[in-house]
């Protein structure tokens, strides 16, 4: 998270004290319950676009950690508990058992993707010469991860195609947003299609993840 | 509070003093008061270098009136008789006695802190998860903040995860201890961030404390397996963690970032309190 990121765009103050200083984070967390539940709300419709313009010049990294844990302890929980589930209809004599290592998982495959992608994204798209910001994508991948929640609540129903169905349509929302809002903040052109699609798949790809490994 | 004070003569008013204190006052003390110390323990011949530990043994003997002059010294700074002997093995000695700077800690019996640190921990829990007056000015709830008692809890309650479950015990422990322990450091860098005003280690000393509750319920749900009594338990010790929690976190900050500052706290305690009926 570079301090001279910030100088390209005119309106955010630059209060960085170093690294090791809560002070110079504050920053990023300068947001009140309203505006988070707001954005929060913003991120279940896919057809906005206008994401970025909504963060404006206090893009909040809250909604990033989060809603991230949020997912993690979701998955780990409903994820035994579906599983569970399913294996119940196909043996009755299968007794509850949690496996731990959902949680562990859960972590590495939610903590990681958020962190990596935006910031592959951030790297590709200076190294192509277009305008981004760092902390514009983590909080926009973070807030794009929020439909999950629900989602893993539905996936408890122990019917499969139901289950597919419902990851199907929340896996397509959560890429719209993440490419409609990419594609007005960096603008269209020819070259930059390839990384619209590369996230559109990456976020389908996350959602059949979370199916295949949580929810099996 | 410390509760050093209690159990002899308070020459001293008794007030609330933190260790750190203690121990300034105590080197004030002994810069001041200089060779004119008193050790009501020791024969004038015997005298120990003067030096700023003097310390009370449980059996003194009140001194003998010799006539050598350091004694003679010593017997004019007594205002009044010796204290009779405190009875032994009571924390007493740090305490105050009027005889000059109150003795070091670091010379004292080991029972002795052990038993100062376990009355600590104790009263630092009445404060924190039962209701007392203080509760919602977290400065004064919790000035003798120590963490001997959040490391008590959270070992406890991996220890009790691990014992409950029939597989994989060492990750689940290590599961349990590494959500609790980065979670209170993440919860306290959450208000930190959010503007709050806390001071770290006693944020940290209070969320450990709260986990009390839970605590209790994972132990009784150790004993009792039926999935139904669990959730009832989970729930009650819950809700107790959280209301304990509660006047703490909001007071911390600002009240627009009131639910802010709150929600994680409520999804480490959710999650801990689904460990506890899941792992099995």
């Amino acid at each position: 998270m570079s301090p001279t990121d910030e100088g390209f765009d005119q309106q955010s103050q630059n209060n960085w004290k170093g690294v090791f200083s809560i002070s110079s984070y504050t920053q990023y967390f300068d947001v009140d319950t309203d505006v988070v539940v707001n954005r929060l709300i913003s991120s279940f419709y896919p057809a906005g676009g206008d994401f970025f313009n909504k963060i404006g010049a206090n893009p909040d990294l809250y909604g990033l950690i989060w809603i991230t844990t949020t997912l993690v302890f979701m998955l780990a929980a409903f994820g035994n508990c579906a599983t569970y589930l399913i294996q119940k209809r196909t043996d009755r004599t299968t007794s509850w058992s949690f496996d731990v290592g959902y949680v562990n998982a859960a972590a590495c495959g939610i903590y990681g993707y958020s962190l990596v992608v935006p910031v592959a994204f951030y790297f590709l798209l200076r190294y192509l010469g277009s305008n981004a910001s760092l902390v514009r994508f983590l909080c926009m991948w973070g807030y794009s991860l929020s439909i999950f929640i629900p989602t893993a609540f539905l996936l408890l129903i122990p019917v499969e195609i139901l289950r597919w169905i419902i990851i199907l349509i929340a896996g397509t929302a959560s890429s719209c947003f993440v490419t409609l809002n990419l594609t007005s903040y960096i603008g269209g052109s020819n070259d930059l299609r390839m990384m619209m699609i590369a996230a559109f798949l990456l976020q389908m790809a996350l959602a059949i993840f979370i199916k295949a490994w949580f929810f099996p | 509070m410390s509760n050093s004070h209690s159990d002899t003569i308070p020459l001293r008013p008794s007030n609330s003093q933190s260790d750190i204190d203690e121990i300034r006052s105590l080197i004030d003390d002994s810069v001041h008061s200089g060779p004119a110390v008193v050790l009501p323990a020791r024969h004038p011949a015997t005298t120990p270098p003067p030096s700023s530990s003097p310390f009370i043994s449980s059996n003194i003997p009140p001194p003998p009136p010799v006539s050598s002059s350091s004694s003679l010294q010593k017997l004019q700074s007594v205002p009044a008789a010796p204290p009779p002997p405190p009875p032994v093995g009571n924390s007493s000695s740090i305490v105050a006695n009027g005889f000059g700077p109150p003795p070091n800690t670091l010379t004292e019996p080991v029972l002795d802190t052990v038993k100062r640190d376990l009355w600590r921990i104790v009263s630092n829990l009445k404060l924190v998860v039962f209701p007392n007056p203080f509760r919602e000015d977290p400065g004064k709830a919790l000035r003798d903040w120590d963490l001997w008692g959040p490391f008590f809890f959270i070992v406890f309650l991996g220890v009790a995860l691990s014992w409950s479950a029939s597989v994989k015990k060492s990750q689940v422990f290590a599961v349990a201890f590494a959500l609790l322990a980065a979670g209170a450091v993440i919860l306290t860098l959450n208000v930190l961030l959010l503007g709050g005003h806390i001071i770290f280690f006693q944020s940290l000393s209070l969320l450990g404390y709260c986990l009390f509750p839970l605590d209790v319920g994972a132990l009784i749900c150790m004993l009792k397996d039926n999935v139904v009594a669990k959730v009832i338990i989970v729930c009650l010790a819950l809700a107790w963690s959280s209301w304990a929690a509660y006047p703490f976190m909001s007071s911390a900050v600002n009240p627009n970032r009131k639910a802010l500052a709150l929600y994680p706290v409520l999804l480490m305690y959710l999650s801990v309190g689904f460990l506890i009926i899941a792992i099995d």
